[in-house]
């Protein structure tokens, strides 16, 4: 009996503490959008430029894996706006050359190529659909690229320790709720490198189902990298993990790279074969 | 004798008796709160079957979820109007939020991909994303869906007047519940649109709630119908409350049992309470011979001990042959169906037990008062009784040689019947046909590619193999033979994948409508199809090392025979094309499960059938102490089944699991009044050695305890002719057919078969 009582009073001096929280930092949302925004800078906007080696391993619930290896190159036109990205796979063999090459607009649909080596084919893709996966990963095109900071509602629910991390603890809603297939996500960001340590993804009837987790972080030429990373599906007991063998920053890529008649012949000088 | 003695020590404390069984009944009784039940098709077979093991694995291998309910929507005047498509869109997501249903995996148009091509540029899009405003919009969208073969018949008919969402749902979770949540859902003004719900989980679990809801309605109606009747047999309150008791104490007993092994309750063992009450009036002759006695000696006591000494005998003979025909239903390999056998032999057993203990110390606590009013209520009955029954007698005697010509020629008909029957299993057909999941099933039939489904898997030898433009190209060729039957409605594969990418990608030539020819493109359009579409479409198809495909089928009909000629035609087809590299192909899926183990339905069935034939006659033979006494009690049993089955040959009537089951239950039920005719006639015949006096005799006094059994026999179970399900219909008008049939076998045609073969059978019978 004892102990029970002193569980209830311990528990109801958590919600007080909790409640005290949540209400001191819903009254100012916008904090909740400007650590989204340090943090999509930090994640997907470090330095100008970058040039990497991926590799990319996908497990499914029977232990089947598939193995993706990639080159990526990306190019910041603007610090948080519009960006270039050329993808190229080198492995699984009958695949390779297939390139992608992708113009972000933040705030309208991407520009996106396609090129297909065994029929020499360029394809322009018109898509709305940034849900789909990437690569046939559990990766979406969204989560390598960015999601739009102005899609969701961010709200910062408080400050919490996660592992070795002191994070911020963001949850974002979606504005338009019929567009993707989660009802909201919850981010835990560190304070210091501003990178998400962990992302985890409510569906619609608030069930979690797919939680991102940063594994290995490290800092490159001074800048903190996520140089490993996974994403586990609840439901489907897949998961992929993604490895950045190399990455270089501050390279010197031009725009003139990014061009969708250079799909053809991948620019040697950036992409060993 | 001991036996005697113990049952002298009962008539000595009858409230012992009532006390202890009371006891052992409550405890049974408490065992009722666990009730489980299980109406999946798939736990037919035990969980350590190859078939449902692979069907597990095949269902892990291509992340295939294994219940899936389709909603459909069907717009006679098109589905491609703004009112309708914004259902759907909103249908969706609605569902979508129901707890159960796995959300992401929703497939409807409004959450797959349609991949187009329009000017040279690739267009990934949800297939329903805003619904087009305009006329022209529409048939743009109209125009684009239908183009597309992957979602032809299978998301929206050929005609465009219906569409189809799959829902799949969470394995622990009720498929009934989940559709009437659903149903909650659909707009009130429907405004042309109609909505059906179909799909394995949604028939099973309606099924299984439906099955409770019957049960509880006609076990009571059909006891009711049992007690009217015994009141107009005996006109005596106790009699009634004994014969209910003993049928009451059996079905505690055995479902109370049943529950406490931890044994979930199937479509079979919820018809024990019925099987157990009609079997209970087997103490019909125990009341029926007591009566007798009790007019004829006066003394409670001794017509007590008098009668148990004549009909306990026959009554001990025909429940263990009937617990013996039940039981016969465990060599089988069909679990419900051994569970079944298993209870109602063991409900046989504690009527037998309480026949010998119950029953007598209930006679010995009726006040005198009430037994000879009885007695002479029974009494009057007889006067008018016995008169036709007699007259009955002497016909069956006197007319020995045209009665045996009627029934050879009765018996070649039902041979031709026989020669008829057609062996299927159908599990939508358990619902009537004007049922509302019968009715989706046969609507969604008509106009989508079909709600029962089957995959053929082909197993390769090598990593990769599945990417080879040559297997592919087999696989589709196996596709267009299967798809030549009628009835199979839709086929899908990773070569209609492949061969939509090839053709999107260049334009939307119908020349690139083809598998194209090298490998690497092969590949690469994989590759692209893992990025553009969900990939769990994809995993659908083709395995994770492109080792395994999967042909999705589905078929228009859930007929177990329908699974059977796919095989034959994919098999004679791959006699002709072999697979390339020793490639394999495996069926699996809810179809081909439902033709297995209707097969095996069928061969246990008559496994065990044959078996119980083989005990049953010589249970005869061991009760009659004569081989050829025994054949002769065994006649009128097969000659009832052999009738019984011939009609539902002639009549076209499916051989399906109820009826399949029957063929075995009726053993061990219909002997019963062989046992009791021929027994009680050679007492008779023993003690008053003239032939035609005892057979009519026997036709008049133990003839009316006969037709009495018979007649609450076939109420209790006519009763269940007015069920919602069909099994319960089939079985309620199969079995008071069957009784009443043998009942009428046994009184007519013993007494000529007796007679005809009067020399040889009372040479070696009762004569010493």
């Amino acid at each position: 009996m004892k102990y029970l009582g002193f569980g209830l009073v311990f528990a109801s001096l958590l919600s007080v503490s909790g409640m005290e929280l949540g209400s001191a930092y819903a009254a100012n949302s916008g904090e909740g959008s400007t650590v989204m925004k340090e943090m999509l800078l930090a994640y997907y906007y470090p330095q100008k430029d970058a040039q990497s080696d991926v590799f990319m391993r996908i497990v499914n619930r029977q232990g089947q894996s598939r193995e993706r290896r990639l080159a990526m190159l990306r190019l910041d036109k603007t610090d948080g706006g519009e960006q270039f990205y050329y993808i190229y796979f080198h492995e699984p063999a009958d695949v390779q050359g297939m390139s992608f090459l992708v113009l972000k607009h933040p705030g309208r649909d991407d520009d996106r190529w396609l090129y297909i080596p065994s029929i020499d084919l360029v394809k322009r893709i018109a898509t709305s659909d940034k849900r789909t996966s990437f690569a046939g990963s559990d990766f979406t095109y969204e989560d390598v690229s960015g999601r739009d900071l102005d899609e969701d509602e961010h709200e910062l629910l408080g400050e919490e320790a996660l592992g070795e991390y002191s994070t911020f603890l963001v949850k974002s809603t979606p504005k338009r709720s019929g567009d993707v297939e989660f009802s909201y996500r919850k981010l835990w960001i560190d304070k210091t490198t501003h990178l998400p340590v962990k992302v985890e993804h409510y569906d619609l009837k608030g069930t979690l189902y797919k939680v991102y987790e940063t594994r290995q972080v490290q800092s490159i030429e001074g800048t903190p990298t996520i140089t490993k990373a996974a994403m586990k599906d609840i439901g489907s007991g897949h998961e992929t993990e993604i490895t950045i063998k190399a990455i270089t920053y501050d390279v010197g890529l031009t725009p003139d790279l990014f061009q969708e008649r250079l799909l053809r012949r991948a620019p040697s000088q950036w992409i060993r074969r | 004798m001991k036996p005697n003695r113990l049952f002298q020590l009962i008539l000595d404390h009858p409230k012992i008796v009532l006390g202890v069984t009371l006891a052992l009944t409550v405890f049974f009784l408490a065992q009722f709160p666990k009730i489980a039940i299980d109406t999946d098709p798939k736990h037919m077979l035990p969980e350590t079957s190859p078939v449902r093991q692979y069907n597990d694995q095949v269902e892990r291998d291509f992340a295939l979820h294994p219940d899936v309910i389709v909603l459909g929507i069907v717009n006679p005047e098109g589905v491609f109007n703004v009112r309708t498509l914004t259902r759907v869109k909103e249908l969706t997501r609605a569902i979508q939020e129901l707890p159960g249903v796995i959300s992401r995996d929703v497939d409807s148009l409004t959450t797959v991909d349609n991949i187009t091509s329009t000017k040279g540029e690739l267009i990934v899009k949800p297939a329903l994303g805003t619904v087009p405003q305009s006329g022209a919009g529409l048939s743009v969208l109209r125009k684009s869906l239908l183009g597309n073969p992957l979602f032809v018949n299978r998301f929206v008919s050929h005609d465009a007047t219906t569409l189809a969402l799959f829902i799949p749902i969470e394995p622990s979770v009720n498929g009934k519940e989940i559709a009437d949540k659903i149903r909650s859902l659909l707009p009130k003004d429907s405004g042309g649109d109609t909505f059906y719900l179909a799909g394995d989980p949604v028939a099973r679990d309606t099924f299984g709630t439906e099955m409770f809801r019957q049960m509880a309605l006609f076990s009571p109606i059909a006891g009711m119908v049992m007690c009217v009747a015994l009141w107009f047999m005996f006109r005596n309150v106790t009699v009634i409350i004994a014969n209910m008791t003993v049928a009451m104490i059996s079905i505690i007993w055995s479902m109370g049992g049943l529950i406490a092994l931890g044994y979930p309750v199937h479509i079979m063992s919820s018809m024990s309470p019925v099987f157990l009450m009609a079997i209970a009036t087997d103490a019909v002759h125990i009341f029926n011979e007591f009566a007798f006695r009790l007019r004829e000696v006066k003394d409670k006591r001794t017509a007590i001990s008098e009668t148990m000494k004549v009909v306990g005998p026959p009554v001990f003979y025909s429940d263990v042959t009937t617990a013996v025909g039940f039981a016969a239903l465990a060599t089988g390999a069909i679990v419900p169906l051994k569970i079944f056998g298993l209870v109602i032999g063991f409900g046989t057993l504690v009527i037998l037990v309480m026949s010998y203990t119950l029953v007598p110390a209930v006679l010995m606590l009726i006040p005198e008062k009430h037994i000879l009013k009885m007695a002479q209520a029974h009494g009057k009955g007889p006067n008018e009784g016995p008169s036709w029954l007699s007259h009955l007698g002497k016909f069956c005697v006197a007319r020995t040689k045209p009665i045996l010509l009627a029934g050879f020629v009765l018996f070649v008909v039902a041979v031709a019947g026989l020669s008829q029957i057609r062996v299927n299993n159908n599990m939508v057909h358990w619902f009537k046909w004007k049922s509302v999941v019968r009715t989706a099933d046969r609507v969604m039939n008509e106009h989508l590619g079909g709600t029962s489904t089957a995959y053929l898997v082909i197993q390769a030898k090598d990593e990769g193999a599945i990417g080879k433009p040559a297997l592919l190209r087999e696989i589709e060729g196996l596709q267009r033979e299967l798809e030549k039957d009628p009835l199979v409605g839709k086929t899908f594969s990773a070569a209609d994948y492949v061969k939509r990418v090839n053709q999107v990608l260049h334009d939307d030539s119908p020349a690139f409508d083809r598998i194209p020819d090298s490998e690497r493109e092969v590949g690469q359009y994989l590759f692209l199809l893992q990025s553009a579409a969900k990939p769990r479409h994809l995993d659908n198809v083709v395995d994770f090392s492109a080792k395994t495909a999967n042909i999705i089928l589905q078929l228009k009909s859930w007929d177990a025979g329908v699974m059977k000629k796919v095989i034959a035609r994919a098999d004679a087809f791959l006699k002709e094309h072999p697979l390339p590299e020793g490639a394999k192909v495996k069926p699996a899926g809810i179809a081909y499960f439902n033709m297995v183990w209707n097969h095996e339905v069928l061969w246990g069935m008559l496994t065990s059938f044959l078996w119980g034939l083989v005990l049953v006659l010589a249970l005869l033979v061991f009760e009659t102490r004569s081989f050829l006494w025994g054949c002769v009690s065994f006649l009128p049993l097969l000659f009832t089944i052999a009738l019984i089955y011939g009609v539902v040959g002639l009549i076209g009537k499916d051989f399906d699991m109820p009826v399949a089951v029957l063929s075995t239950l009726s053993l061990g039920m219909a002997v019963d009044f062989a046992i009791h005719f021929v027994s009680r006639f050679q007492q008779r015949y023993r003690e008053y050695p003239d032939l035609k006096e005892a057979l009519i005799w026997t036709v008049a006094r133990p003839g009316k305890g006969i037709f009495l059994n018979a007649i609450l026999f076939a109420l209790g179970f006519a009763v269940m002719g007015f069920s919602a399900l069909t099994p319960y219909i089939t079985v309620g008008i199969l079995m008071a057919a069957i009784m009443i049939l043998s009942s009428v076998m046994s009184v007519v045609y013993l007494p000529a078969l007796i007679h005809l073969f009067r020399r040889w059978l009372l040479k070696t019978g009762p004569s010493s």
